[in-house]
């Protein structure tokens, strides 16, 4: 691949990224590129920056030096009026789902459209189509609060996904949910990525990314630590299943342990 | 473009019926310090209203001289009606006056049957101008008229509009600053029951900016409902200032209601407070959310 070909297909472009903040350093010196359809991990513990540096590309803030391109928006010659354009062209997902809690799912998912003036029956159409993608058309009447943790997020990147957008930014999408869910979560990311979406997803759970043969950008006190691409061991259903055994067994090590507790605090509470 | 329309205004119209609760509370306080300011704009009206009709009586009688002739007197009718502050010019012979004077006195009137001759004069009753009803120009217009020849005094009633003016000149004083002590309460109140449903969906606002939504997409729904808020509370300090009114018609019976045309300029006023109010609080908003 040529250098030059390399550019055109890069979605996501950080360069020399520093934020500072008035507490001190939040990034330093950051360099990635994201090429289209590509699936990177993001990852380091919490307050590495990962948030810092997600809220950068979808300039909710803006670097102190350096300068982020996505797509052909660039942070330094954004202007206020642009950056609804931007974020239509990027679907981001939160661990807290945000949604709006008075209104259905479908309403919930539709909104992205309505904001660009699309037909109703344009919007219908696509919603309907992305319901059944994350398996949500029988809920779709449904109020937010009335669904578990894993289908709001569902919910949440239907929505994300919209209006097509070149990549997926995702803030610990699983951080709010039980394994089970958190794998289903992860799935579809997967499965979204493999229809051509770019991923960008933020965790702190390495055992998530170990070994699914993606690229992982590790951030350690602001600087990229590590960039690296790791390789599939196994197929992708044999990794997730490998995380949710050490899941369970640690599940059953957390239980036991508390249940021991239970016991040597209150031992004259029968069962 | 039609389509951006009815989203936003279905946007309006769903939050509107979604948040039945926060919106009602928000029209009552609105109504309620409306009524405030409605009571006093009612009150300001119907002091204007009596200062006017109390302007409408103001008159300069113009005595003449007993030996002015025939000719004389329709020479001096003729200049005062030329005069530019004059309205109209009645003639009242003496006979008239006397004539007058013995109806108003009714039953004791026989007392002026002991006249040999008619003491009152031959007199105008000049009508002026209603712009030309204020103290400078009665005192210039009689100056005038009292210099003509014929003329043996002029009468305006000079104590009565000296005092007059002062007594309009303090109601007018206190007018203002009640006034404006409302006004500000009034907008105060208001600007802060519409930052309060504003800051209640704060959380959508924030959602709404992150799918990609136009300010003006974010905005305009908000305006709608601040203007329904503001008419729907407009409409409802009349009806409870009409049933105050109504209550209390006994001790101030003269008090007359808002004519239909200030009705509606007051719930124009209204609609416009309520939409402004929403406008400026989210305008806040949208500043300092990313």
């Amino acid at each position: 691949m040529t250098e030059a070909s390399r550019e055109d297909r890069t979605v996501i472009g950080v360069y020399h990224l520093t934020k500072t903040f008035p507490s001190g350093h939040a990034l330093e010196d950051v360099n990635f590129q994201i090429a289209n359809g590509e699936f990177v991990f993001l990852v380091g513990p919490s307050g590495a920056g990962k948030s810092t540096l997600l809220r950068m590309i979808y300039m909710a803030d803006f670097p102190t030096s350096g300068q982020v391109l996505v797509g052909q928006f660039v942070s330094t010659r954004m202007k206020r009026k642009d950056i609804p354009y931007l974020r239509r062209r990027v679907g981001i997902v939160f661990q807290d789902y945000k949604l709006l809690e008075d209104r259905s799912v479908f309403d919930n998912i539709a909104i992205g459209m309505r904001i660009t003036g699309a037909t109703l029956y344009q919007i219908k159409r696509r919603v309907t189509s992305l319901l059944n993608e994350v398996g949500l058309f029988h809920k779709r009447f449904a109020l937010p609060n009335t669904l578990s943790g894993g289908e709001q997020q569902r919910v949440a990147i239907a929505r994300a996904l919209v209006n097509h957008p070149a990549i997926l930014l995702a803030d610990e999408p699983t951080g709010n949910l039980d394994p089970d869910s958190a794998e289903d979560i992860l799935r579809l990311i997967f499965k979204i990525n493999a229809g051509g979406t770019a991923v960008l997803m933020a965790t702190h759970d390495h055992s998530f990314v170990q070994n699914f043969g993606q690229r992982i950008i590790h951030l350690r006190d602001g600087k990229v630590f590590e960039d690296r691409t790791t390789h599939l061991v196994g197929n992708l259903s044999d990794r997730l299943e490998a995380v949710r055994l050490d899941r369970e067994r640690q599940r059953r090590v957390e239980r036991e342990i508390k249940r021991q507790r239970a016991s040597t605090i209150a031992p004259t509470k029968s069962e | 473009m039609f389509r951006r329309v009815f989203y936003i205004v279905d946007e309006a119209v769903r939050t509107l019926r979604r948040h039945k609760g926060l919106t009602s509370i928000s029209i009552v306080i609105m109504s309620l310090s409306l009524l405030m300011l409605a009571v006093f704009l009612l009150a300001t009206d119907n002091i204007l209203k009596v200062v006017g009709e109390a302007q409408e009586e103001m008159k300069i009688y113009v005595y003449l001289e007993d030996r002015t002739g025939q000719g004389a007197i329709e020479g001096l009718y003729q200049t005062i009606l030329e005069q530019h502050e004059v309205q109209s010019v009645v003639f009242v012979s003496k006979d008239q006056a006397l004539a007058d004077f013995r109806d108003q006195l009714g039953d004791g009137a026989d007392m002026l049957n002991a006249l040999r001759a008619n003491p009152l004069p031959n007199a105008f009753h000049v009508e002026p101008k209603p712009e030309f009803k204020n103290r400078d120009a009665m005192v210039a217009l009689s100056a005038r008229i009292q210099s003509m020849s014929g003329v043996e005094e002029v009468r305006y009633g000079k104590e009565f509009i000296d005092k007059f003016q002062s007594i309009v000149r303090g109601i007018y004083y206190i007018d203002g600053v009640v006034g404006f002590i409302v006004i500000l309460s009034a907008v105060f109140i208001i600007a802060n029951a519409v930052r309060l449903t504003v800051i209640s969906r704060r959380r959508t606002i924030e959602i709404l900016k992150l799918v990609g939504a136009t300010d003006p997409y974010i905005v305009a729904p908000f305006v709608i409902e601040g203007a329904f808020q503001g008419g729907v509370a407009a409409v409802l300090s009349l009806v409870l200032l009409r049933v105050v009114t109504e209550a209390t018609s006994n001790a101030i019976p003269d008090l007359t209601f808002f004519s239909p045309e200030k009705s509606l300029l007051y719930l124009v006023i209204c609609v416009l407070i309520g939409s402004l109010g929403s406008f400026v609080a989210l305008r806040k908003i949208l500043r300092t959310q990313p």
